[in-house]
């Protein structure tokens, strides 16, 4: 028993957005299958349009506002990670990119990450699997199989019907992060500052290609 | 405690007039503001150093050398010598020489320089950041402190019984600070020497330059220099004056809207906020560098950055006739009265020199000492 951290991080644009209601449902499945297993999630939802400006100010002077900082934090301590965006144009949404942009290195590294996406019809279900999940995998995040597409239709089907729909979806994709949240050890991330590299080991691996964090 | 001006020696256009200096007019501004700190009675000048448009500061020992020429008192410093892309046996043989001709008022500031074309021009890899201001330095360092270096390494040709020449002025190497504004190696490094460091405090909040130099105080006292709190650090700072503060800032927001490192970015007010920057009057000023101390405790040295953004070189100079008159007077006052007694002033040639005499002697007199006396008691030495 004990609690852990999921952050939401979803880049809706509209108000009420049909991306944050995938996010919601993505979320409340996900609690409801942790707290099968004994854990009570702590859940912070991060609505990127809040940030859309600091989200451009770091770019350009190379730091956070308080406010982006907080958000960031929130996603480097949360044991596990549910990021949802809009499809334009046959990828995911600029703002969304911009978030994952201003990480700091190695923030999601190991993280039990659920991606879906929201777009007008189904055609665009595949960029998932095109854009998000190769930017994730490139993050080092632990993104679960199931990625969750929402069209607009998806919204009127119900689970029967002779196929998987929306809401089926929503499940077993949930149930996968909150089994892999379960399973994760609560790892501290690295601080170097609290924790730095004592100067004879940066020493002696300065002359070693692959660098300090090898030994 | 110390204060000055540094330069990034940018060729900038006035965003007022639309007009940008020659390289040529940039290099006699930037001369013109080292020999005013003097005047005013500040205490340091430091140059930049970088190797592309729209910088002109890649031959800093060039510029501090007649400087040198020019002034009495003022030492001569750089923010930064890059300490990755330049050969160390190279900067050892420069500092050095601009040391004896100066009479010692020099020091060194290590950075790793940020421009990634910069390192391949030199022969060199930016992912290799860290490792080669590791290795370059712990190379320079040596080369300055003894006479015959044999040396290999990763990054650089090896030598075998090497001597740099000029040796350092009375045996003593310039005293180096280490610039870093988020890479907590860099602190360590310093920490590790007992060096000084020094944070730019521009382009971030106080939060992480609190961090940064909190680690670096604490590796200090780990390796056995001094009390974190004697660790020697120094600050940057960016600020804008006028009698009136409003009108200060009517003054400079068109520097800030139009600068290339924050221009379309936050406005004014919120970079005020959220860093260092301080726009308004010279009370402001004060208050807001008195501030510093309070997040990283008494420091050594504070370097205002006053040249930039395609700010005209009269501007510059009432700003720096400004931070004589108004500023350094009230803030050197206020910063001693609140210093203790135990932390010491930033090291100069003069006061390193006067501690190697020291310990020289007092190595004799223990030597003495140890001499028809018993060896079983140590003795003690004041």
């Amino acid at each position: 028993m004990g609690s852990r951290s999921l952050v939401v991080v979803t880049a809706g644009l509209g108000q009420p957005s049909s991306t944050r209601l995938l996010a919601d449902r993505l979320t409340s499945a996900a609690q409801g299958f942790l707290r099968d297993s004994g854990v009570e999630p702590d859940v912070e939802v991060i609505e990127l349009r809040e940030y859309a400006q600091d989200l451009t100010n770091n770019l350009l002077t190379g730091f956070p506002s308080p406010e982006l900082r907080a958000a960031t934090a929130d996603v480097v301590a949360a044991v596990g990670l549910i990021a949802v965006s809009p499809i334009f144009n046959a990828s995911y949404s600029g703002l969304f990119k911009l978030f994952f942009d201003v990480l700091e290195l190695d923030s999601l590294a190991g993280k039990p990450t659920l991606i879906a996406a929201t777009g007008g019809t189904a055609r665009h279900s595949l960029a998932l699997e095109h854009a998000l999940r190769p930017l994730f995998a490139y993050l080092n995040a632990a993104v679960v199989p199931t990625a969750v597409f929402a069209a607009t239709e998806d919204w009127g089907q119900g689970t029967n019907g002779g196929h998987v729909g929306l809401v089926d979806r929503i499940e077993r994709a949930a149930r996968e992060l909150a089994a892999s949240m379960a399973a994760r050890e609560r790892a501290a991330p690295m601080d170097l500052f609290a924790d730095p590299i004592p100067f004879e080991r940066l020493l002696a691996s300065s002359a070693d290609p692959d660098g300090p964090r090898s030994s | 405690m110390q204060f000055g001006v540094f330069s990034v020696s940018d060729v900038t256009t006035d965003p007022t007039t639309g007009r940008a200096p020659t390289e040529h007019e940039r290099i006699k501004a930037m001369i013109a503001i080292a020999l005013k700190a003097e005047e005013v009675g500040l205490d340091v000048f430091a140059s930049g150093e970088h190797h592309n448009p729209p910088f002109v500061a890649s031959s800093p020992t060039t510029m501090l050398g007649y400087i040198a020429a020019r002034t009495e008192r003022l030492i001569l410093s750089t923010a930064t010598t890059l300490i990755t892309t330049n050969d160390p046996v190279k900067i050892a043989e420069d500092y050095a020489m601009l040391q004896h001709v100066a009479d010692g008022r020099v020091d060194v500031m290590m950075g790793r320089g940020n421009t990634g074309p910069v390192y391949p021009w030199f022969g060199q890899d930016i992912r290799n950041g860290i490792a080669l201001a590791i290795e370059n330095y712990a190379l320079l360092h040596r080369l300055w402190r003894e006479d015959v270096v044999d040396w290999q390494g990763r990054f650089r040709t090896p030598l075998t019984a090497f001597t740099s020449t000029p040796r350092p002025l009375d045996g003593i190497p310039p005293f180096v600070w280490h610039g870093s504004i988020r890479s907590p190696e860099i602190a360590e490094q310093a920490a590790y020497y007992g060096d000084g460091f020094f944070h730019n405090n521009i382009f971030w909040p106080k939060e992480h330059v609190e961090r940064m130099v909190g680690l670096y105080r604490r590796r200090f006292e780990h390796y056995g220099h001094g009390r974190a709190d004697q660790a020697i650090v120094g600050l940057g700072g960016q600020v804008f004056m006028r009698a009136n503060s409003q009108d200060a800032i009517r003054e400079f927001r068109p520097y800030f809207d139009h600068a290339p490192v924050y221009g379309g970015g936050p406005s004014l007010e919120d970079y005020m906020e959220q860093t260092p920057l301080t726009v308004g009057s010279p009370q402001q000023v004060i208050d807001r560098t008195l501030s510093f101390r309070e997040f990283v405790g008494d420091y050594q040295r504070q370097l205002f950055l006053v040249d930039h953004a395609g700010l005209p070189l009269k501007t510059v100079l009432e700003q720096m006739d400004m931070l004589g008159e108004l500023v350094v007077p009230v803030l050197r006052r206020e910063f001693e009265a609140l210093r203790p007694a135990h932390v010491p002033d930033a090291p100069t040639h003069a006061s390193l020199k006067a501690k190697a005499a020291n310990e020289a002697n007092e190595a004799n007199a223990t030597a003495a000492d140890a001499i028809g006396t018993d060896p079983d008691v140590p003795a003690v030495v004041a």
